[in-house]
């Protein structure tokens, strides 16, 4: 995978499809993304159960607001974890990150290592406790970001050293 | 230009005036208010004014100097706080030049520097037309062959730059002459193109907005029409139809006039230029403007056919540069189709990615064009079905307008579709798009630096996807809209041989 492959004619590439880029995410994102869904299922509950009791007739009006928050709501909890945990993959290989996200809409995002500018990790707090962190890569294209979510805090941090040793080789302005 | 330079005295008669300008209408707002009750204030403030912009206009050319050195072009501004800008030669990616009426008259230029790297440009108001375009030619050529030419030194690393020091703006710019040599011309203005302007309805929009601030302003004033009365009695007694016949043809009349006089106004004496590497666009009637792009900055080009610049034989070029503020550069008005093409074909030293048949995709794109397009129309129909349920109406308009909208929306679902496709022409990719208008980009495909294929859970039950091309250019990004996925895959493989091919499977097909 990792040698190169010399340029192919304009009218005949060796390919019709891509393949799923190597890796998975953490078993545990699937853990946060659900407590993530789980938590803002409840809280909508919770806070829409509180207008029910205040609002005394149950106007039908009510009812259909709570149809159309709370059931996107719980189809996401329930579903999207699993989805998205079979959707979301990533790889970096010496020349290319490839990665694939999302779950109604899916996204296969390659940027070449040589167009690389900034390579960014990101925690937020939840993401710290189940010990996760997502990895930035952005090139000169505001539309060319490419972000590696669900990753194990350690393979987070020797993904983010590998790009850099590599990055950091290519000279240019990237554009 | 080692040493430090001051901006032309000849400043000092447009600062004082430019900064009345600034100040007196903001005043004369706020002494209409109080003026109208109390005159007396008029008076001790008319002093006030005219002494504060004196003041303020001849500041720039006593606290504004700047130089080349060190391969930097340095600008110190400022009166309490200083302020220093310094600029790498090497990232200077933009010279415009600029002069008011005013700044004719009187033989000046304002020159402008943009550097990419961040979105403020280094402004020098106002050099000598000689000064300028020596500073111009020195910052874009710095290092290149035109240096060379001028047997200046490339201006890097050392403080010692000999030539500059001597080429003065009385010696007038030496290459100047060289440049009339190297130049070629892309375009030259014609008054004919003006043909183009009323069919430019995104000036319509912005003059809508103009007029509709005046009428506010009108409002404000409290003008009140005398003979408001008799005028309405007037039209009250014609045929309603008539007086809106009259309006109609009389905005018609107006809104073409009007956008003649803007286009001229803009565009007059255009004059694209290539000068070693240069893209020079000099445009202006009153106000005279120059920009400069580099064209290894330029990465592509859009060619836009609206519906009725169409119909009319038109269209517009943009060029897609990196690293300027504004990244899609119009480098023509609408001009005659034929004249857009050639032009653009300059700009990429290519014609063929302009030519190239473009591959469609499909039934099933079709099929999804057809339903955005009906769906995009919906809400015409439920806002009918909302007035009829609230105003408990008949029950045949909402269906009336849904099958009015249905051929329309089917129009332009065809004409959609004939917009749609894609291309590889040698070293170029082209992306087709566009409802109503036809809009063609072209991309080097040595400027795209990443892939994204986005697929929605109603493209993949048809097997297409949303291909885009992410490039540091333009608009960042082309976007290649329900194309057939393998036909994706092999198209952005083929683009950019060796990016894709470590992740490429063989399809279900072979």
């Amino acid at each position: 995978m990792s040698d190169p492959v010399e340029p192919l004619p304009a009218d005949k590439p060796r390919f019709a499809l891509l393949r799923e880029p190597a890796n998975q995410v953490s078993p545990r994102a699937v853990t946060m993304w659900r407590t993530i869904a789980v938590t803002e299922l409840v809280v909508a509950a919770l806070v829409l159960g509180a207008v029910w009791l205040l609002v005394p007739a149950h106007p039908w009006w009510l009812v259909v607001i709570c149809a159309v928050v709370l059931l996107p709501l719980a189809v996401v909890a329930i579903w999207q974890p699993g989805i998205s945990n079979r959707i979301h993959r990533w790889e970096v290989t010496p020349g290319a990150v490839y990665t694939r996200s999302g779950w109604i809409t899916t996204r296969q995002r390659i940027a070449p290592l040589s167009r690389v500018q900034t390579v960014d990790t990101r925690q937020g707090p939840l993401m710290r406790v189940y010990g996760l962190a997502a990895v930035t890569i952005t090139t000169a294209s505001a539309a060319g970001a490419v972000e590696i979510q669900g990753l194990d805090a350690d393979v987070a941090r020797r993904v983010v050293a590998e790009l850099t040793e590599i990055t950091s080789a290519d000279e240019g302005d990237a554009t | 230009m080692s040493e430090w330079q001051r901006l032309d005295p000849k400043i000092m008669v447009i600062g004082p005036i430019s900064a009345f300008r600034q100040f007196l209408l903001p005043s004369l707002i706020a002494l209409i208010g109080v003026g109208t009750q109390q005159p007396r204030w008029l008076l001790y403030a008319a002093p006030l004014i005219i002494l504060g912009s004196v003041g303020v206009g001849l500041l720039p050319w006593f606290t504004t100097r700047f130089r080349i050195a060190g391969g930097q072009l340095v600008v110190t501004t400022g009166l309490v706080s200083r302020k220093r800008l310094t600029a790498p030669l090497d990232r200077i990616r933009s010279v415009d030049l600029e002069a008011s009426l005013l700044h004719r008259v009187l033989g000046l230029q304002k020159v402008e520097v943009g550097t990419g790297v961040d979105d403020s440009m280094i402004e020098l108001n106002a050099l000598s037309v000689a000064q300028a375009e020596q500073l111009r030619s020195v910052l874009l050529h710095r290092g290149a062959e035109a240096v060379r030419g001028g047997a200046a030194p490339v201006p890097d690393a050392t403080t010692t730059e000999p030539d500059n020091g001597e080429a003065a703006p009385g010696h007038g710019a030496p290459s100047g002459h060289e440049a009339a040599a190297t130049e070629q011309v892309l375009a030259t203005f014609s008054p004919s193109w003006a043909r183009f302007a009323p069919l430019s309805l995104g000036r319509l929009a912005i003059a809508l907005g103009a007029l509709g601030a005046l009428w506010q302003f009108v409002g404000d004033v409290h003008i009140s029409l005398a003979r408001g009365d008799e005028l309405w009695e007037l039209v009250t007694g014609a045929s309603l139809v008539l007086v809106l016949l009259v309006l109609l043809v009389g905005a018609l009349v107006v809104w073409t006039v009007l956008s003649m006089v803007a286009f001229l106004v803009q565009w007059w004496n255009l004059r694209l230029v290539r000068d070693r590497e240069n893209l020079h666009l000099t445009r202006g009637l009153f106000t005279t403007t120059s920009t400069t792009i580099e064209e290894r900055r330029i990465r592509g080009v859009r060619l836009r056919e609206t519906a009725l610049l169409r119909l009319a034989g038109g269209g517009e070029a943009h060029a897609l540069a990196t690293g300027l503020e504004e990244s899609t550069y119009a480098v023509l008005p609408p001009t005659p189709i034929g004249v857009t093409t050639s032009v653009a074909a300059d700009i990429l030293g290519d014609r063929a990615p302009l030519a190239t048949e473009l591959r469609p995709h499909g039934d099933a794109a079709l099929r999804r064009c057809r339903t955005r397009n009906l769906l995009s129309l919906l809400p015409f129909a439920v806002v009918t079905l909302a007035l009829v349920l609230v105003s408990d109406g008949p029950w045949w308009p909402p269906l009336a307008v849904a099958v009015a909208l249905t051929p329309v929306g089917l129009l332009l679902a065809r004409s959609e579709y004939a917009h749609l496709g894609h291309a590889l022409a040698h070293r170029h990719l082209v992306a087709g798009s566009g409802i109503t208008a036809r809009t063609r980009t072209v991309l080097q495909t040595d400027g795209v630096i990443g892939w994204v294929f986005s697929q929605t859970w109603f493209q993949r039950r048809r097997g297409l996807a949303t291909l885009t091309a992410t490039t540091a250019a333009g608009s960042e990004k082309v976007t290649i809209r329900d194309i057939p996925l393998g036909d994706a895959v092999s198209f952005a493989g083929a683009a950019t041989p060796g990016m894709l091919e470590p992740f490429g499977r063989a399809g279900p097909t072979e």
